[in-house]
C-alpha cells in the first residue's frame, strides 16, 4: 500500500514540475510592452555598488544616470556639460563654472551649485573613503558663488581637472544624498540628472534603466539633446564568455563591448552582427623591477626592448587585431601622444639585443622569472615573450597569479619581468605608474628617478591644457630613452552590435545611447 | 528519543562550524591579496588605500579580526560585505533560493532516473537492459557536470532555442542546469541502486516473499526496493556538497545569480565576510541534509531507531 502512495506522490511531483515549466513558458513573452524599445547590453561582471563616489569599479549604468560638469565629444574634446561654460584665472588657480539652468534631478529637485559642492566635498572627505579622492587632491576648496555659479580653487595649477571632472567618477549627485536616502543610496536608490533613471538592480544579474522624459539638457555636440529614443536599457550580466557570444548571436543581447579577439572571426560571419573596431586607450607592456639587477642597467632594459618582435606577438595573442605600441601612451590620446615615438623606439633586433646584454656584462645570457595574471590572454603573452627572450639568451620561468594575488605580489616587490595592460584615457597614467611617490605601488616597475619626477610634476602643473600636453611629450621622450618599460601593443576596442540597433555612433570614451540611438522593436 | 537524537546532532554542528570558520578565515588571512585593491581601483594612492583598509578593520591582526567576526556571528549577524557595503545575510537571501531550486530539481531528476534504471539493471542482470543502463551510467560518471551543462546549453538553448541562454528569472532557466546536475548525479546513484538491489534480492526474506506466492512486482517494490534504498539515501545526503560544487560552474555557464557565483566572485575579490557567511550557510545545510537522511532511514526502514 505504502509503495503505491509513494509512487503517487512521485508522479504528482513530476506532473507538477512539468506543468509549472509549461506555464512559465507561456507567461513569458507577454510581459514586454508591445512598443517599448529595450536595449540589452551584455557584461561579464557586475559592479558592487552603484555609487560613483564609493568605488573604482563603476557600472556603466552610472554613465547614463549622472551628468558631469564637463563632457567629451566624439573627437574626445572637452565640451560643456552641466556647466554651460567655465573660466580659468590667468594663474590657473581659480576655475569658475557657470551652471546650466532648468536642470532637474530624478527626484524632482533642481540642480544648483550646492550639489556640485556637496559631490566634490564628499569625495574629498577622508571619512568617505572614496578611491577618487587622490584625483581631486589639487582642489583646495569649492565655493558656491550663487545658485548657478561655482568656483573651484586649486592648490596648484592643474589643467587635468578637465579630465577629472568629465570622468564617470565625478557624476553629480544631489546635495545631502547620503543623509536623505541613507543606506539605500547606491543600492536601491541612485539619483542623478542624466538621460536615464535608475529603475532596478539585481546584483549579479541585471540593472534596468528607464529614460528620463524630462531630459532636455544634453550637451551641444549631441544631435539629440532631448529625451533618449530608447525607452529602457538593460545591463545584463553573463559571466561566461561563450554564453555571452551565444546570446549575442540569438539576439538575447544587442550590444557587446570588449569583444575578445578570438571571437571576431566567427561573429563577423554573422550577417546580423557588425563589429566596430577602434584603437583602444589601452597599452599592453612588459615591465621589470628597475631597481633590481640586471634591470638597473639601461643596456639590459634596451636589450629586452630590442628582443621583442611585437608584430609576431600581436599576430599570436591578438590574432593580428591591434597595433604595435612604441611609446608610453595610446595614440588615441591625440593631444598628449608623442608622435615621434615610432622613430625613437627600439626596433626588433635580436642581434643588437645580444650585443647590449654582452656589453652589460651578461654575454652568457640571464635567468629570470616572468610573472603574469592567469587570464588566457596574459598566459599566451607570457609564452610568446618567453620564446622571444630565449632567442637573445634570456631564459625565463613563467609564474601566473590570480588578479588579487598578482596585485599583492607586485606590491611586495617580488617581481622581475612582468606583464601588464593598462586601460586609461589620460596622460596622468604615467604619474600613477612612474612617480617615485607612487613607489612601491602602483609604481610596480619600481622606477624611482628624480628627472622623471621633475618632468612629470612640471607637466602636470602647467597652467593650460596645451602646455601640459606639450610637457608630457617631453616625459615620454625621456621614458623611451630610459626604456623604463617595453611597450608591446595597443589593442582594438571592439564593439559588436546587432542589426536591431539603429544609428550606432562610436564614441571614443563611452557610447552615448541618448544621442539618437534607436532600436527596432521585435514584432 | 528521536527528537533527542536530532537535537544532539544539531548541537554537534556548532564545533564543526567553528572549525570551518577558523579554517576559512586563516586561508583568507594568509592568502595574498585583499578586497581593498578592488574598491580602491588600480590607481589609488597609498593614502587612499590605507584609509579604506582602516575603515574595514583590515589593518588589525588576525586574532582581533577573527574575534570581531565571531562576535557578530554569535549575535546572529553575518556581517557586512566589504565590497557591496550591505548585510551579508541579505545577499545570501537573494542568492540562495535559486541555487536550492536547481539543487532540488537536480535531486528530483536523479531520483526519477536512477531508481528505475538501477532496479531494471538489477532485476534484469546481465541482459541487454542491464548493459544499456550501466553503459549509460558510465558515460554519465565520466562526464563532468559543467561539460554536460555546456552541451545542454549549446543544443537546447543555442541551437534549438527551447530555453534561455542566460538566466531570465523564470522557471525555464532552471531546467537545463537541473538536468545537468540530475543526469550526472543519476549515473552514480543508479549504480548504487543496482548493487544495493542485487544484495537485497539475495536475502532470505526475499526468497520467503517469493515462496509465499507474491507477485514479482510486489517482491521487488514492496520488499526489496525499500531496503535497497537505505544506502542510496546516505549517498544522496553526502552528494549535497557535490551538487553545490557543481552548481558553481553551472551558475556561471547559465548566468544564474545563485550562491555559488556569489562565493566565487567574493573569493576572487577577497570579500571575506561574504565568503564566511555563505560557507556557514552551506556547511549548515550539508549537515542538516545528512541529519535529514538519517531521519529518512526510519521512514524507509521502521526497524531503525535512534537513541
Amino acid at each position: 500500500m505504502k509503495i503505491h502512495k509513494l509512487r503517487k506522490i512521485m508522479v504528482s511531483i513530476l506532473i507538477f514540475t512539468l506543468l509549472s515549466t509549461v506555464l512559465a513558458g507561456c507567461s513569458k513573452g507577454n510581459d514586454s510592452g508591445a512598443s517599448e524599445k529595450v536595449l540589452i547590453i551584455g557584461y561579464d561582471q557586475d559592479a558592487e555598488i552603484m555609487d560613483t563616489i564609493k568605488t573604482a569599479w563603476y557600472s556603466d549604468a552610472l554613465i547614463y544616470i549622472h551628468d558631469r560638469l564637463i563632457t567629451r565629444d566624439y573627437e574626445f574634446g572637452y565640451k560643456p556639460g552641466l556647466a554651460e561654460r567655465w573660466d580659468i584665472s590667468d594663474d590657473g588657480l581659480t576655475w569658475t563654472f557657470y551652471l546650466r539652468k532648468g536642470v532637474k534631478f530624478h527626484d524632482g529637485k533642481e540642480f544648483t551649485a550646492e550639489d556640485v559642492k556637496w559631490t566634490i566635498d564628499t569625495i574629498k572627505d577622508p571619512d568617505t573613503g572614496s578611491p577618487f579622492r587622490g584625483d581631486l587632491e589639487a582642489i583646495k576648496e569649492v565655493k558656491v558663488v550663487n545658485k548657478h555659479t561655482v568656483e573651484i580653487v586649486l592648490n596648484y595649477p592643474f589643467p587635468n581637472l578637465l579630465y577629472n571632472l568629465s570622468s564617470t567618477a565625478s557624476g553629480i549627485h544631489p546635495a545631502n544624498a547620503y543623509e536623505k536616502y541613507g543606506d539605500d543610496y547606491g543600492k536601491k536608490i541612485v539619483i542623478g540628472t542624466g538621460p536615464y533613471k535608475f529603475e532596478e538592480w539585481i546584483p549579479g544579474d541585471r540593472t534596468v534603466l528607464v529614460k528620463n522624459e524630462e531630459y532636455n539638457w544634453g550637451p551641444e555636440w549631441m544631435s539629440n539633446r532631448g529625451p533618449a529614443l530608447i525607452d529602457k536599457i538593460v545591463l545584463k550580466i553573463i559571466p561566461d564568455e561563450n554564453s555571452r557570444m551565444m546570446e549575442l548571436e540569438v539576439g538575447g543581447i544587442h550590444l557587446l563591448r570588449n569583444v575578445p579577439e578570438t571571437y571576431v572571426e566567427k561573429l563577423e560571419k554573422n550577417p546580423d552582427i557588425t563589429i566596430y573596431k577602434n584603437p583602444a586607450t589601452k597599452l599592453g607592456y612588459l615591465a621589470y623591477a628597475t631597481d633590481k639587477e640586471p634591470f638597473n642597467d639601461v643596456r639590459v632594459r634596451r636589450a629586452i626592448n630590442h628582443a621583442l618582435n611585437r608584430k609576431e606577438i600581436i599576430q599570436f595573442v591578438l590574432r593580428g587585431i591591434g597595433e604595435v605600441a612604441y611609446g608610453y601612451l595610446p595614440p588615441a590620446l591625440k593631444d598628449e601622444y608623442l608622435e615621434e615615438s615610432k622613430d625613437l623606439a627600439y626596433e626588433y633586433n635580436p642581434e643588437k639585443a645580444r650585443q647590449l646584454l654582452a656589453e652589460a656584462g651578461y654575454p652568457n645570457g640571464l635567468e629570470l622569472t616572468l610573472s603574469a595574471d592567469n587570464s588566457s590572454k596574459s598566459s599566451k603573452l607570457a609564452e610568446i615573450i618567453q620564446n622571444q627572450l630565449k632567442e637573445v639568451g634570456i631564459e625565463t620561468k613563467i609564474q601566473l597569479y590570480d588578479s588579487a594575488g598578482y596585485a599583492d605580489m607586485l606590491k611586495e616587490g617580488k617581481q622581475e619581468l612582468f606583464i601588464r595592460e593598462y586601460s586609461w584615457s589620460n596622460a596622468d597614467i604615467i604619474d600613477w605608474f612612474l612617480l617615485s611617490s607612487r613607489f612601491p605601488y602602483p609604481n610596480h616597475s619600481r622606477w624611482v628617478d628624480e628627472k622623471t619626477d621633475e618632468l612629470i610634476t612640471y607637466a602636470a602643473r602647467r597652467p593650460t591644457w596645451e602646455e601640459r600636453a606639450e610637457a608630457y611629450k617631453e616625459v615620454q621622450r625621456y621614458l623611451i630613452e630610459q626604456a623604463v618599460w617595453a611597450p608591446i601593443y595597443i589593442p582594438m576596442h571592439m564593439i559588436a552590435v546587432r542589426k536591431e540597433v539603429k544609428n550606432f555612433k562610436y564614441h571614443p570614451w563611452m557610447l552615448q545611447f541618448n544621442d539618437g540611438f534607436d532600436i527596432e522593436v521585435k514584432k | 528519543m528521536m527528537l533527542k537524537y536530532i537535537i544532539k546532532r544539531i548541537v554537534l554542528m556548532i564545533p564543526v562550524i567553528i572549525i570551518m570558520t577558523i579554517f576559512v578565515f586563516s586561508i583568507f588571512y594568509f592568502a595574498p591579496g585583499d578586497p581593498v585593491s578592488r574598491i580602491a581601483g588600480p590607481n589609488a594612492t597609498p593614502e587612499v588605500y590605507e584609509s579604506i583598509k582602516r575603515k574595514y578593520g583590515l589593518d588589525q591582526p588576525f586574532i582581533i579580526q577573527y574575534l570581531r567576526f565571531a562576535k557578530s556571528v554569535l549575535g546572529g549577524d553575518l556581517g557586512i560585505s566589504i565590497l557591496q557595503d550591505r548585510p551579508v545575510i541579505e545577499m545570501i537571501k537573494e542568492r540562495l533560493p535559486v541555487t536550492l531550486q536547481i539543487g532540488f530539481l537536480g535531486f528530483l531528476i536523479t531520483f526519477v532516473i536512477a531508481v528505475p534504471a538501477g532496479v531494471i539493471a538489477a532485476v534484469k542482470k546481465n541482459t541487454v537492459a542491464d548493459y544499456l543502463c550501466m553503459t549509460g551510467s558510465l558515460v554519465g560518471i565520466a562526464m563532468p557536470t559543467f561539460w554536460l551543462g555546456m552541451l545542454l546549453l549549446y543544443v537546447f538553448a543555442y541551437k534549438l532555442r527551447w530555453f534561455p541562454i542566460s538566466g531570465d528569472g523564470t522557471i525555464k532557466q532552471l531546467i537545463l542546469p537541473g538536468f545537468a546536475i540530475g543526469l550526472t548525479n543519476a549515473a552514480i546513484t543508479a549504480r548504487m541502486v543496482r548493487s544495493s538491489m542485487l544484495e537485497v534480492l539475495k536475502q532470505d526474506y526475499v526468497r520467503t516473499a517469493r515462496s509465499k506466492g507474491l507477485s514479482e512486482k510486489r517482491v521487488i517494490f514492496g520488499h526489496a526496493l525499500k531496503n535497497a534504498l537505505i544506502p542510496v539515501i546516505t549517498l544522496m545526503g553526502l552528494r549535497l556538497g557535490w551538487i553545490i560544487g557543481g552548481s558553481v560552474a553551472l551558475e556561471i555557464i547559465f548566468s544564474i545569480p545563485g550562491i555559488g557565483r556569489l562565493m566565487v566572485d567574493s573569493i576572487l575579490a577577497r570579500d571575506y565576510p561574504v565568503v564566511q557567511g555563505s560557507m556557514i550557510v552551506l556547511t549548515s545545510s550539508i549537515i542538516l541534509a545528512n541529519i535529514l537522511a538519517d531521519i529518512l532511514y526510519t521512514v524507509v526502514d521502521p526497524r531503525i531507531r535512534y537513541s
